[in-house]
């Protein structure tokens, strides 16, 4: 017999290869393929992404930015006055009309098809209206005028018109000015605040919800018998962080789109910078509070316990964001340190006000430490709780579980 | 081989387990019975890791019991349970790639596994859509979907009718071949009588009986004990020399003759005293076993 005939029938060996996919990341998997096929989830996306659309570009359409304003006028030097009221504007805001009478004039008026209309009247001229004249347009009007007609009264004079100007120009020099408009600064930074306070909540929910569904359906025990209990942490955090992102990331090219949409490319140029610090905020701090949403899911036993386990959560989420978006001054400074705060708070001081730089290295320091805390306490509870399916616990029981 | 040594647990004051030791052998199933709260799902939970015990550890061919190896076992929970609202075909190739299958084997593997419970036509079903025991099919399809290399079911019959069973029992067989070591407990003596090759019988946290069913039954050797039927009253033969009369009832009686061949001799006697209408070997039953056993 040779000694290569046959091999000797090997000792049943597990046939696990460790180079499959790992099994945090078939968790994270699971979690965002489900959610990407819930109706619910998709609906109300889609609901965030036409507000935040809609909010950006509803006022420019309410405000008119539909072409130029359109002014009958009855004579040539009513086009010359409409012409320079345009080209103070800086162009494309009004629109002159050439027509044969003043009854003409009024008629279009009157319907609607002109904005205004400029024609002669008692010592000059007369703007006419339907209900109202807008006063953008009144005044405008009113400049070109008195200018066009100045000009012709001092070249009658013997003055050129800059001979007429001569010391009379009026410019601006701020000595603070602001990267964008104040209350713009301020609706944008409220903006973001909101923004990272619903998709924290949000999807904090859904981690807690995921953790439950699988201990009511009792599915948690197979898992915990295939996969490291942590893992099974690590892959909803990760699943839901990544789905958070998207969402923000998605929101945000929404509003670039509504700002390119209406051009303001301006504010763009100061939002986006900022956007950058509200990422790494956003993802510190969702990621801070992923691993006690997952306690606040695995110390219910059903949907219904959620309510009062979420409480905390939404405390640590809302508390700041009340104190970022209402509180003075000095109190947003210190809140954009503390951790989970300073997400809702730095971006937004970082849009309306000059902040230093080490201001934001060192908020992030400190978000950084509290998140690795955080994750650390949150995991230890959560691989003492999830397969406790008898009845709900609560946190502080939570804490004095001794490990096993 | 999977070895189960010295296993004790506590629950605050109660000791659950009290040094558990019992083998389950490759390609044997192995029952393991026991009244409510004897400590069979205790041990279970403990042999997946689910649970950790005070004393006491698992083998695994010799060498303590590692998660990479607990990955490729087969488990079914006592409480039933997989994701509701998951299409059955995705959460069974889930559970596939969880327990280390790459996603193309574990996806031909359960197309395989539904079609041989019947369930293809269903594969694109939630599970909540199914009947209850439809849904313990997939269970068992779940636990089976890795081809484990051991086997723990928690009650895995429990909720079937009698023709789901025996195509289950088949499926198990077919599934579990020459090498595959099956632990499954189970209130239903007379199933694990008729299906189980081993026994473990657990009592208040104690291994009161284990090893083969034919052994604990008697069935290997020649039993000596005789279920004797007369005519007339059976009450001389506690007269005669060398038997135990365990029984006596009127024309009947229940005897040891001490070793086996002294039944002809007393069949001869009984002969002489008229007609004898029954002479039967008496093997205990399963649950004779597992009564006495707890019993002690």
């Amino acid at each position: 017999m040779s000694d290569t005939q046959t091999e000797p029938t090997p000792a049943v060996t597990p046939a696990v290869t460790p180079a499959v996919t790992p099994a945090w990341w078939l968790v994270a998997e699971r979690e965002i393929t489900t959610k990407v096929r819930d109706k619910t989830f998709i609906g109300s996306t889609v609901f965030l992404l036409l507000i935040v659309l809609a909010s950006i570009v509803i006022p420019a359409l309410i405000s008119g930015s539909d072409g130029p304003d359109k002014v009958a006028v009855v004579d040539p030097l009513g086009t010359a006055v409409v012409k320079r009221a345009d080209q103070v504007a800086g162009g494309g805001a009004y629109e002159a009309r050439q027509l044969a009478g003043v009854p003409e004039a009024e008629r279009l008026v009157s319907d609607g098809d002109v904005d205004a209309a400029l024609v002669p009247g008692d010592g000059g001229y007369t703007v006419v209206g339907g209900s109202e004249v807008d006063s953008d347009l009144l005044a405008s009007l009113r400049e070109a005028l008195l200018a066009q007609q100045t000009e012709r009264n001092a070249a009658g004079a013997g003055l050129t018109p800059d001979e007429l100007r001569a010391g009379s120009g009026l410019t601006e020099r701020l000595l603070d000015p602001g990267p964008i408009p104040p209350l713009v600064a301020e609706l944008a930074s409220i903006g973001l605040a909101i923004v990272f306070y619903m998709t924290a909540l949000g999807f904090g929910m859904m981690i807690a919800q995921s953790v439950v569904q699988e201990k009511e359906s009792r599915v948690v025990e197979i898992l915990a018998a295939a996969v490291p209990i942590r893992a099974l942490l690590w892959g909803k955090v990760l699943g839901n962080s990544i789905m958070a992102l998207a969402q923000i990331t998605v929101i945000a090219i929404a509003a670039i789109i509504g700002l390119t949409a209406i051009d303001r490319d301006d504010l763009l140029s100061v939002i986006a910078p900022v956007s950058g610090w509200f990422v790494v905020y956003f993802v510190l701090g969702f990621v801070a509070l992923a691993s006690l949403w997952a306690v606040a899911g695995s110390i219910a036993t059903r949907q219904e316990d959620l309510q009062s386990t979420t409480l905390p959560g939404q405390m640590i989420l809302l508390l700041p964001f009340f104190f970022s978006v209402f509180a003075g001054d000095s109190a947003k400074t210190v809140a954009s340190f503390v951790p989970i705060a300073s997400s809702m708070a730095m971006p937004g001081r970082m849009l309306t006000e000059d902040v230093p730089l080490w201001q934001p290295l060192v908020s992030i320091a400190i978000l950084i430490a509290a998140t690795v805390g955080l994750v650390a306490g949150g995991a230890r509870l959560y691989e003492r709780t999830l397969l406790q399916t008898g009845r709900r616990m609560g946190y502080r029981e939570a804490i004095a579980q001794k490990a096993e | 081989m999977l070895t189960v040594s010295g296993l004790t647990r506590r629950f605050g004051e109660t000791l659950a387990l009290d040094d558990v030791r019992f083998e389950v052998a490759p390609g044997r199933l192995t029952g393991f019975v026991g009244a409510n709260g004897a400590g069979k799902t205790t041990t279970m939970r403990i042999i997946l890791g689910v649970l950790a015990p005070h004393a006491g550890e698992v083998r695994w061919n010799g060498t303590p019991l590692t998660r990479a190896t607990r990955r490729s076992f087969g488990y079914m929970p006592e409480e039933r349970g997989l994701y509701p609202k998951m299409k059955i075909r995705d959460q069974l190739v889930f559970f596939g790639k969880l327990h280390g299958l790459d996603p193309d084997a574990a996806a031909e593997r359960v197309d395989k596994l539904l079609d041989r419970l019947g369930l293809a036509e269903r594969a694109g079903d939630m599970l909540e859509t199914l009947s209850l025991g439809n849904q313990q099919r997939v269970q068992i399809a779940a636990a089976l979907v890795h081809e484990p290399v051991a086997l723990v079911l928690d009650e895995p019959f429990s909720g079937l009718d009698p023709f789901a069973v025996d195509a289950m029992a088949d499926l198990l067989r077919e599934e579990v071949g020459s090498h595959v070591p099956v632990l499954f407990s189970s209130h239903q003596l007379e199933l694990v009588e008729r299906l189980c090759d081993d026994l473990v019988v657990l009592s208040h946290g104690k291994v009161v009986a284990a090893g083969a069913v034919d052994e604990l039954r008697g069935n290997g050797r020649r039993t000596t004990v005789y279920r004797v039927v007369l005519d007339s009253d059976a009450g001389w033969l506690r007269d005669v020399a060398g038997l135990t009369v365990k029984d006596v009832d009127g024309c009947s009686a229940q005897i040891d003759v001490g070793e086996p061949g002294r039944e002809q001799e007393l069949l001869r006697a009984a002969l002489e005293r008229g007609p004898v209408r029954e002479l039967t070997p008496v093997r205990p039953a399963l649950s004779d076993v597992f009564r006495e056993a707890t019993s002690r």
